[in-house]
Order: structure tokens, then sequence, then C-alpha cells
């Protein structure tokens, strides 16, 4: 894990007891190298990057005027930052501040010529009492962030609790509702063989939310563990296809565009029959006024591409960047009765990225949407 | 008396809206269906159905703004509604009675039957309000 970057202007930082320390310091700072004959203007510069800005100057206006410098266009500046040695430049005292072991930043005093040694020892453990604030105040800060992260997490977590037990009644009620009916004997001989398929599709419907439920705690914990074989991609394809295509209302019609030729690949077959499988369940729900979901095939030496375009609501520009996050459904007014756990595309893409693939989108609002699966043939 | 008895299902879920007409027409009643929050507050109006089932989470206008336009409109405004929803959440309930909903019922702990023993308790000459 890589060390964070020092966030001098973190909120957290300016807004707290860490912004009057800087103030105290320099202040401190330019005291200390003052004397009755001279005054010593200090300032705090923060290492951003290849910069250095300041944070806060003794002098009033001071911290507009100095800076921002970068840092490979002054010598003794660039000295000061690589070597983390104290540097006496033409016109100034430089001292490192650091942090966790490396320059963070560096306070400066002006006029360096004439300055004692005791002063400059001061100076010294000024800068290192700011350094260790700074290590001290970017820890607590991520501490803080972290608690706002899990915070946050939870409260999604819960929030898709709900959605996953309303996502599980919609199919169990009519699994529950057609089985009461059947046991009291009081449908029609007609309708028994309808109930029993709406039974048994709900019942497939339960079984994918569950899976796709514990594939993401799964890949949340262990990450997905691929059970690989040979297979032909388009027999995924194909796999998919057959899965949803007695789901499909009257309205929707799946349109398959393959080559006549296999397309051998080694892949977990299961997952991708589901990556895929929520694509089109993904293309059927947002095409909610019907029309054909196209499914094309193609590849060439290195990759190949499955395409599953729909021509329903498209995608709001706005809200484009949550298509693929964990629970980040497209809630519109178009969309919000759309039943949905928020999971599919990114369970989907997840899948396309462990085998070295990924899943690119393209769409309009209106004009509807297209999936393009990539997977490397090698 | 049954006979009598007109039923408006709003709800967008075909399956389940299938099922529950079933079940209504072989108790006795007349069913129509609105698949929208729109067309089921046009339909009640045209209709005038003796008793509603109201969804909440359907396309266009949620449950929630039906139930308060319903209310609002001279016309409607004494059709008995029963929540017929899959959200189960108390504050979701307390808002629906709120709004003047009879019942708040969970699609996937209510059968057919007793989907339509609650339109009789509701349409039943005792249970109608006295006011």
């Amino acid at each position: 894990m890589s060390t964070p970057e020092p966030r001098w202007d973190d909120p957290l930082l300016e807004d707290n007891a860490s912004s009057a320390l800087f103030k105290e310091a320099v202040t401190l700072a330019s005291r200390v190298a003052s004397s009755e004959a001279r005054n010593r203007a200090a300032w705090l510069l923060q290492l951003r990057g290849e910069n250095l800005h300041c944070v806060t100057a003794s002098e009033p206006g001071g911290t507009q005027a100095r800076g921002p410098y970068r840092v490979p266009d002054h010598p003794s500046l660039d000295q000061a930052v690589t070597s983390g040695q104290v540097v006496e430049g033409p016109s100034e005292f430089l001292i490192p501040v650091q942090m966790e072991g490396r320059v963070a930043g560096l306070l400066v005093v002006g006029e360096p010529d004439g300055l004692d040694v005791a002063a400059r020892g001061s100076l010294m453990t000024i800068a290192n009492i700011v350094g260790f604030a700074v290590g001290q105040a970017a820890s607590v800060s991520d501490l803080q962030r972290e608690a706002e992260r899990s915070r946050r997490l939870e409260r999604v977590k819960s929030e898709f609790l709900n959605i996953a037990a309303h996502e599980l009644r919609s199919p169990l009620g009519i699994i529950r509702g057609y089985s009461s009916m059947l046991s009291e004997g009081m449908l029609p001989e007609a309708e028994r063989g309808v109930a029993l398929s709406r039974i048994a599709d709900k019942a497939e419907e339960m079984a994918r939310l569950i899976s796709e439920m514990l594939e993401t705690a799964r890949l949340e914990t262990d990450g997905l563990e691929l059970e690989l074989e040979p297979v032909d991609l388009l027999q995924v394809v194909h796999d998919a296809v057959n899965a949803l295509g007695p789901m499909l209302g009257a309205d929707h019609r799946f349109v398959l565009a393959v080559p006549p030729e296999s397309i051998g690949m080694v892949v977990d077959r299961r997952r991708l029959t589901t990556m895929l499988t929520n694509l089109l369940d993904n293309a059927v729900k947002y095409s909610p006024y019907g029309g054909e979901i196209e499914i094309g095939c193609e590849h060439d030496d290195r990759l190949a591409t499955i395409r599953v375009r729909d021509h329903g609501i498209g995608i709001n520009a706005e809200q484009s960047h949550l298509l693929f996050t964990r629970f980040g459904r497209l809630v519109t007014p178009e969309t919000s009765h759309i039943r949905g756990t928020g999971l599919g595309l990114y369970l989907a893409r997840e899948i396309a990225r462990v085998h070295g693939g990924d899943i690119l989108v393209s769409a309009t609002p209106g004009g509807g949407s297209t999936f393009a699966v990539e997977l490397p043939l090698v | 008396m049954e006979d009598d008895v007109k039923v408006l299902l709003i709800e967008d879920d075909v399956a389940a809206a299938e099922m529950y007409r079933l079940r209504l027409v072989a108790d006795g009643y007349s069913v129509v269906i609105g698949r929208d929050g729109q067309e089921g507050l046009r339909m009640a109006a045209d209709e005038t159905p003796d008793f509603i089932y109201l969804d909440l989470r359907l396309p266009g206008l949620d449950g929630f703004e039906v139930l308060e336009r319903l209310r609002a409109g001279a016309a409607t405004r004494h059709i008995p509604v029963i929540i017929l929803t899959n959200y189960g959440e108390p504050e979701l309930r307390e808002r629906g009675m709120k709004l003047g909903a009879l019942e708040f019922l969970v699609k996937a702990d209510t059968t057919p039957a007793q989907l339509s023993e609650s339109v009789e308790r509701a349409t039943s000459p005792r249970a109608q309000p006295s006011t």
C-alpha cells in the first residue's frame, strides 16, 4: 500500500487545530529568527507533486506572495526537497518538513546571513514539530475518511437488503399465489399448465437473484475463482438465450447474428453464461415498450466480441457512471419502477474482467443501448 | 350481489395482475386492470370501480401519488383502496394508511384467496363507512 500524499489543503486540516498550529509555527519561526537589528519573515511551503505551495506566512499577505514554485526550477529548493537536508540558499534558509520519513514541505526563513546557531537549531525543532503534526493530522483524517466510507457502505448495504427483499418477494408472491390456487383446486384445467410454468419461471428468477447476491458476496471476500474449461463461445450465447427465452413476453424478441464457425476459448462457462444472461435481462428490462434485442458475436485473432443491443430507453448521461457500480441502479422517473437489485451489470463486468476482458457501453437517452463484451482469445 | 362489484387493479406486473384477476373473477367480481399510475387514475374515474387495489412501485406516478389524487378527486374520493405491494417497510405502511388506504397488504404474504376476502370485507354493506 502506498503512503497517502500529505493533504495540507484538506478541509480537515484547514479548519481544525492544524492550521492554527501552522500559523503559530511560522510566527514563532519568524520571532526566533528575528533580532533587534533585523526582522526575518518565515513561511511554510507544502510539496504537492513537483510544486511547493505556501500554506501560511508570518507577514500579512505573505501567503499569496510566496509561490507556488516549481521545484526543479529553483536549485536551492530542489536540493532541500531532494536531500531532505537543511539548505542555505542565496536569500533563504530552508528546513525540510519531514512527514513519515519523507519531505512533505519546507519551513523557510528569509535573509539567512547572520542567523546564529541557536536560532537555526530552534528553527529545525519547529520544522520537526510541524512535520509530526502534519503526519498526525493526516492519519486522523485518513481514519475519518475510512469511518465515513464504512458508514456509507453500511447504509448502501442496508438499502440493498431492502431492495433484495423486495426483489425476492415479487416472484415469491406469484409462486405462493399460484400454488395456493392449485392446492385449493380452484383453477380450471386450462389454467393449470400456465400456473405451473409461471411457478417454474418465478422459481428460476429467485434462483438467479440468490446466486447473483452470493456471487457478489463472494467477489467481496475471496474474488471469483474460475472453473475454466474449453468452450465454444457460441454455446455460451445459446445457453444464455435459452435460459431467458422462455421468460420473454410477447413484446420482446431475441435476434441472433453469430458466425457459422465456433469460437473456441478457455473460460468459466457458467460465469460467462451468467454475465450474458444479466446483459440480456437488462436489455429486456430497459426496453419497456418491447422490441428486438440483437445479440451479435464476432472475433479476430485476438479478441472475441459479444454485442447486446436493445432499442429501449437508453442511458441517462448524468448517471452513466453508476452503471457498473455495485448496487448502482440508475433511478430516474422512467426507471424507478423497474425491478432490479443493482448487481447484474456490476457482476457482469467483474466476470468479463476476471477473464481478462471488459464490457463497453454506448447509449443515448431514448435511443437504446449497446453493451459490448470483449474477451481476449489468447 | 358480488356480480355487481367491480374491482380495479392498478398493477404493472403482468404476471401478478393476471393471477389476481383469475381469482377475483372466479369469486364473481368483475376486474379491470390499470398498468400504470396514469392509466389507473383514468380508469378509477371512467370505470367507477367499487374497489381499488393499488401497487406502490408503478411507472410514472407511484402508488402514493395515485392515492393522493384519488383522494382529491370528487368522483374517486370514496372508493376504498387497499395497497398491495412488496414493500413491507413500516414507514411506507404508515404513509399509506395516513393517505387513507383501508389496508396495506404485502403481496408475498397474501394469497389470492385472502385478497379476495379483503374485497368482500371492504365491500360488504356492514363494512361500508358510515359517513
